[in-house]
C-alpha cells in the first residue's frame, strides 16, 4: 500500500514539483494550497506523513496552526517543516509544537526524500519490538537508530530529525571530533555555521531539561564536537 | 534688513564666530550715548539760545527804561568830547563797599586799567586811582617821592617862605565854574582840602573845605594820599596836580593832571550818576553783571554780580573730563585772559552802540567757563541818537554745570547699561553657541557609520528655534532611521522573496534530472545544460545564504550566553587546528602562557577568530606565515591576526568592518570566484567584538609588507 503524503504549499509550481518527487519514489502525494483544503481533507482521512510551509496563502503563519491542529488529530504522525524562513525563532516554534523536523527550502529533494523515509522508517519501527542491535548506550545514553528515539537515565529526549542525526553522528564513535561538515553530511543538511551551532545548542538544552548536570557534548574550539562519557 | 542679513553673512565680520559678531552687535549700544551726547548738544544750543534771548529781552528792558536820561548817565546831558588827552581821564571803578580812608593803599588795584600814570621829574611819578561808592567819589594817590616837605605850620598855608609840598584838587562844578583846592600837611595823618579865597584888599586866605578830606601817609617808595569827594560836587573834569618841593618856600616842580599855568582840569571824570547805579541795582539778578557804557565805549558804570545760590561747581573727576572733552570738542573757547575778554565786552558794546541789541559767547574766567552777554543801546529821548550802551553778561557756568551732571548720569548710565548690554550678549552668545555646538556634534554622531541611527538629541525640549530645528533634525533622523532599517532589512527581505522562485526552479531541475535518468529519452547536450543550470542555481543560493548570513549572525549574537572561558586556551586550541585546515599556510601563535580568562560567547569568539584567519589566507600566498597573537591586561585582551601581502587600500582602513563592503577586487583572491563574497566576514567580526564590548581596527604592517587586523575586548 502506498504511503500518502500531503503537502501544504501554496506555491503551486513548488508544491507539484514536491509532489512528482515524492511519486517517483512511489508515494501517493497530495497537495493543498491552504489550511482550510488542507483540514477539511485530514478530518476525512489522515495522511501518513504531512509537509507544511509556515505561510499559507493569507495566513502568514498558517502552517504554526496547521501543525498544531494535526498534532491534535494524531500524535503519532510526522511532520516537516519545509519554508523560505530561516530564522532561529521559526525553527524553535516549528519544533515546539511537534514538527519532527525543520527544513529550509534550499535543502535538495534528494535530501528531503531521505528524510521522508527515514521518518517512515522510524514509524515502522516502532510499530515493531526494538531491536537490540540497533540501539547503541553509552553510559546514560540509550540511542535506538530505527526508532530513531533517544533517551537519558531512561527519559525520553525528544529531538528533531536532524538533532536525532547530529547525536547519532557525535555517539557512533564517542570521543572523536566530528567537524561542522561532517555533522551536516550525517544530517543529510547544507547548514551554515550557526545554524550547526544554534543545533548543538538545542540539543545541549534538550537534554539539560531532563538532567540539569548534562555535559556531553564538547565543543573543540577550531575543529567541532565530541561526545563525552 | 536683507542687505542687513547678507552683510552679516558676507561682510567683514562674517568670518567670525557667532560670539564675536553678538558682541560686535552688542557693542553698538555705545551709539545710545552718542545720540545721547547729540541731544544734550541740541538741548544745550536751545537752553543757550533761550538764556541768550532772554537776556536780551532784559536788557533792552533796562535800556529803555534809561531812555534819555543822560543826567543819570553822565551827571550831564551828555559825555564831553575829549580835550585831546584823554589819558588824564579818570574812570573810577564801582565799588560795593566804601573803602577806609586810612592813607594805606592796600585796598586798591594798582594793576587796573584805569589807574592813571603820570611821570614826573627826576624818578618821581603818580599813581592816580578812582573809585566810586555810593555818592562818593574817592581818589588815591600813589606817589613815589625821595621826600615830603611837610608845611612848616598848618597856619600858615600860604606863606611862601614856609610852605612845602601840595596836592592839587581841580573840577568843574555844576555851575561851570571851576573849583581849586590844595591839600597840605605838617605831619602825617588827616588832611583836608582848602580853596584860596580872595577876600577884601586882595587878601588870600585858605578856606577850608569841610566836605573833602583825605589821609596821608607815607609808603614804602613815597607816600599815600587817600581823598573822598562828594560826587554832587563834582562836574565833568576832574584833576590832580603836586607840587613837589626840595625844602621849604623853594621853587616847585608841578607834575599832574591838571593843566600847570591856570589849574584847570582837562581830564574826564567818566563816572556815572549815583542815580544810576541806585536805578540799576533793582534790575541786578544773581549771577548777571550790569555795565552801562557811553556810546564810545567808556565804562560808566559796572554793577558786579550777586553770587549765585546753591552750588554750580563743575563736577570733577575723570570721566566727566572725558565727557566734556568728547561732547565739546573744542566748541566752546578754553579760558582767555582779562584783557581779551574785556575787549570781546568792548567790540560787543561798539556793536550796540550803532542801534541794535546784540548777543555773544565769551569764555569764562575759568576753564571751559562760558560768559553769555546781551548788549543794548540806551537811545537820546527823542529816540534819534545813542547816547549808551547797557551790557548784560552771566556766566553760562550754570546750565554747563547742569547739562553737564545730566550728561555725565545719562553716560554713566548708558556705560551701565552697554556693558550689561555686552554681558547679557557675551552670556546669551556663549550660551547660544554652546546649545548649537551641542547639536551640531549629536547630529554630527546621530548618523553612525553603519546607518545605526541615534535620535537622542539635545534641545528637543526647547521652546525656542533651537528647539525647532532639533525636532526637525529628530524628525528627519527618524525618517533616515526607517530608510536604513528598510535598506539594513532589504537583503534579507529580498533573499527571503528570491528563495520562493529559487526553489521552483531548483527543484524543477533536480526533477528534470531524476526524470532525464529514468527514461534516457534526453539528449547529451540537454544534461551539460542542466547541469549548468544547476550550477547557477546552487550559486544563486549560496548568495542568498549569504545575504541573510548578517541577519542570522545578529540573531545568534543577540541569543548568545556568556560564560567564563580561557581565552588563552581558545587561541591556542584554534590557532592548532587551523593547521589541519589550511595546510598551505603556516600558522604562528602567541598566546600568554598562564591562564586568561574573560566572560563572554567563545563559540562567537571562534566564530570570529574564524573570520579573521579567513580573511588572512584570502589575502596571503600559499606557504605564507599567519600569525594570531593574544595580548591580555587587567581589563582587555587584544587578538591580532597579521598576514603578509597586499597592503590595505588607504580608505580601507575604516570601512572594512562595515556590512556588504568589498574592497579588495574579487581577482585578488583565488577563491573569489567560488564563494560569493559580501565583506561580511568582518562586519561579523565587528559585530563580535561589540557584543564584547570592544572594537576592530585594521592597518597595514609597519613594512607595508601585509596587514594586522586587531581586536580589542573587554574581559569582564
Amino acid at each position: 500500500m502506498k504511503k500518502n503524503i500531503a503537502i501544504v504549499e501554496d506555491e503551486r509550481a513548488i508544491r507539484d514539483n514536491y509532489a512528482a518527487a515524492f511519486a517517483r519514489e512511489g508515494y501517493a502525494v497530495r497537495g493543498y494550497p491552504n489550511r482550510r483544503d488542507a483540514m477539511t481533507a485530514f478530518a476525512a482521512r489522515l495522511p501518513d506523513l504531512a509537509v507544511i510551509d509556515i505561510s499559507l496563502e493569507d495566513e502568514p503563519e498558517g502552517g504554526f496552526e496547521l501543525c498544531r491542529e494535526l498534532r491534535g488529530l494524531s500524535a503519532e504522525l510526522p511532520i516537516i517543516f519545509l519554508t523560505a524562513r530561516d530564522s532561529e525563532l521559526d525553527a524553535v516554534s516549528g519544533l515546539r509544537l511537534g514538527a519532527d523536523d525543520f527544513l529550509t527550502k534550499d535543502l535538495s529533494l534528494a535530501h528531503l526524500i531521505a528524510r521522508v523515509n527515514a521518518l517512515f522508517r522510524r514509524v515502522d519501527a516502532l510499530r515493531r519490538p526494538t531491536e537490540e542491535k540497533q540501539v547503541i548506550r553509552r553510559g546514560a545514553l540509550t540511542l535506538d537508530s530505527e526508532r530513531m528515539s533517544v533517551t537519558w537515565n531512561g527519559q525520553v529526549v525528544l529531538l528533531s530529525l536532524t538533532e536525532f542525526w547530529i547525536v547519532y553522528a557525535l555517539t557512533k564513535h564517542p570521543g572523536h571530533v566530528k567537524n561542522r561538515q561532517q555533522l551536516m553530511d550525517a544530517a543529510n543538511v547544507v547548514l551554515d555555521d550557526n545554524t550547526i551551532t544554534s543545533h548543538i545548542k538545542r540539543i545541549r538544552r534538550k537534554f539539560q531539561v531532563v538532567d540539569e548536570k548534562f555535559d556531553a557534548v564538547h565543543t573543540v574550539y577550531g575543529m567541532g564536537y565530541r561526545w563525552v562519557e | 534688513m536683507s542687505r542687513f542679513t547678507e552683510l552679516l553673512k558676507t561682510g567683514p565680520i562674517s568670518g567670525f564666530r557667532l560670539r564675536t559678531k553678538l558682541l560686535l552687535l552688542a557693542l553698538t549700544t555705545l551709539a545710545l550715548p552718542w545720540a545721547g551726547c547729540q541731544y544734550a548738544r541740541e538741548m544745550e544750543s536751545v537752553l543757550r539760545e533761550s538764556e541768550q534771548q532772554s537776556l536780551l529781552a532784559v536788557t533792552t528792558t533796562i535800556a529803555g527804561s534809561l531812555k534819555g536820561r543822560q543826567e543819570m548817565l553822565f551827571r550831564a546831558d551828555s559825555l564831553p568830547g575829549s580835550e585831546g588827552n584823554n589819558s588824564r581821564d579818570i574812570t573810577p571803578v564801582v565799588l560795593s563797599g566804601a573803602p577806609l580812608i586810612d592813607g594805606i593803599a592796600d585796598e586798591w588795584d594798582t594793576d587796573a586799567r584805569n589807574v592813571v600814570r603820570v611821570v614826573g621829574p627826576g624818578n618821581d611819578s603818580l599813581q592816580l586811582l578812582a573809585a566810586t561808592h555810593e555818592r562818593w567819589l574817592y581818589l588815591a594817590l600813589l606817589v613815589r617821592d625821595n621826600r615830603w616837605v611837610f608845611d612848616a605850620s598848618e597856619l600858615t598855608p600860604l606863606d611862601s617862605e614856609s610852605i612845602g609840598d601840595r596836592v592839587w584838587l581841580a573840577f568843574d562844578d555844576k555851575r561851570g565854574g571851576q573849583q581849586r583846592l590844595f591839600f597840605s600837611s605838617a605831619g602825617p595823618g588827616a588832611v583836608r582840602g582848602r580853596r584860596i579865597e580872595t577876600l577884601e584888599y586882595g587878601r588870600e586866605s585858605a578856606v577850608e573845605e569841610p566836605r573833602i578830606g583825605g589821609v596821608w601817609h607815607r609808603s614804602r617808595d613815597g607816600w599815600v594820599m587817600e581823598i573822598s569827594v562828594p560826587l554832587s560836587m563834582v562836574g565833568q573834569h576832574l584833576g590832580v596836580l603836586i607840587d613837589d618841593r626840595d625844602r621849604r618856600g623853594a621853587a616847585r616842580a608841578s607834575y599832574g593832571t591838571l593843566e600847570i599855568s591856570d589849574l584847570r582840569a582837562t581830564g574826564r571824570l567818566i563816572a556815572a550818576s549815583p542815580d544810576l547805579n541806585d536805578h540799576l541795582r533793582q534790575f541786578s539778578q544773581p549771577g548777571v553783571e550790569l555795565t552801562v557804557a557811553s556810546d564810545t565805549g567808556a565804562v560808566l558804570t559796572r554793577l558786579d554780580a550777586p553770587a549765585l545760590p546753591g552750588d554750580y561747581t563743575r563736577m570733577r573727576g575723570f570721566l566727566p573730563r572725558m565727557y566734556r572733552l568728547f561732547l565739546d570738542g573744542g566748541a566752546i573757547p578754553r579760558s582767555v585772559s582779562q584783557a581779551e575778554r574785556e575787549r570781546s565786552a568792548q567790540e560787543l558794546t561798539q556793536r550796540a552802540a550803532r542801534g541794535r541789541a546784540e548777543t555773544a559767547l565769551f569764555a569764562g574766567r575759568y576753564e571751559n567757563s562760558v560768559i553769555v552777554a546781551a548788549a543794548a543801546p540806551i537811545f537820546s529821548a527823542d529816540g534819534r541818537r545813542v547816547i549808551g550802551v547797557i551790557q548784560l553778561a552771566q556766566t553760562a557756568d550754570r546750565w554747563l554745570t547742569l547739562r553737564d551732571r545730566a550728561l555725565t548720569r545719562l553716560l554713566n548710565l548708558t556705560l551701565f547699561v552697554t556693558l550689561f548690554a555686552v554681558g547679557a550678549a557675551f552670556w546669551f552668545a556663549g550660551r547660544m553657541t554652546l546649545r548649537i555646538s551641542r547639536l551640531g556634534a549629536a547630529s554630527e554622531t546621530a548618523l553612525g557609520r553603519e546607518g545605526n541611527v541615534s535620535r537622542l538629541l539635545p534641545e528637543v525640549d526647547s521652546r525656542d528655534e533651537l528647539g525647532d530645528l532639533s525636532r526637525s533634525f529628530s524628525s528627519l533622523l527618524g525618517r533616515l532611521d526607517e530608510y536604513t532599517g528598510y535598506l539594513r532589512t532589504l537583503a534579507g527581505k529580498l533573499a527571503h522573496e528570491i528563495r520562493t522562485p529559487l526553489t521552483i526552479i531548483r527543484s524543477s531541475l533536480e526533477n528534470l534530472e531524476s526524470e532525464s535518468q529514468s527514461s534516457k529519452e534526453m539528449p547529451e547536450n540537454a544534461r551539460v545544460y542542466i547541469a549548468r543550470a544547476r550550477e547557477g542555481s546552487e550559486r544563486l543560493g549560496a548568495i542568498l545564504s549569504a545575504m541573510g548570513a548578517a541577519t542570522r549572525v545578529e540573531e545568534a549574537i543577540a541569543h548568545s550566553e556568556r560564560q567564563r572561558f580561557d581565552l588563552g586556551a581558545l587561541v591556542r586550541a584554534t590557532v592548532a587546528a587551523y593547521g589541519a585546515a589550511f595546510p598551505n599556510r603556516r600558522f604562528a601563535c602567541e598566546v600568554p602562557a598562564d591562564a586568561a580568562h574573560m566572560s563572554g560567547a567563545p563559540d562567537l569568539i571562534v566564530q570570529m577568530l574564524d573570520k579573521l584567519v579567513d580573511n588572512a589566507v584570502d589575502f596571503s600566498a600559499d606557504g605564507a606565515t599567519i600569525s594570531v597573537a593574544l595580548r591580555v591586561d587587567d581589563n582587555q585582551a587584544e587578538i591580532s591576526v597579521a598576514n603578509p601581502g597586499p597592503p590595505l587600500p588607504p580608505e580601507a582602513a575604516t570601512r572594512l568592518f562595515e556590512s556588504l563592503w568589498q574592497s579588495r577586487a574579487e581577482n585578488d583572491t583565488p577563491q573569489g570566484r567560488l564563494r560569493p563574497h559580501f565583506g561580511l566576514g568582518l562586519y561579523i567580526v565587528r559585530l563580535i567584538a561589540e557584543f564584547h564590548g570592544g572594537t576592530a581596527r585594521a592597518a597595514n604592517l609597519p613594512d607595508n609588507s601585509g596587514a594586522i587586523f586587531s581586536v580589542r575586548l573587554t574581559r569582564w
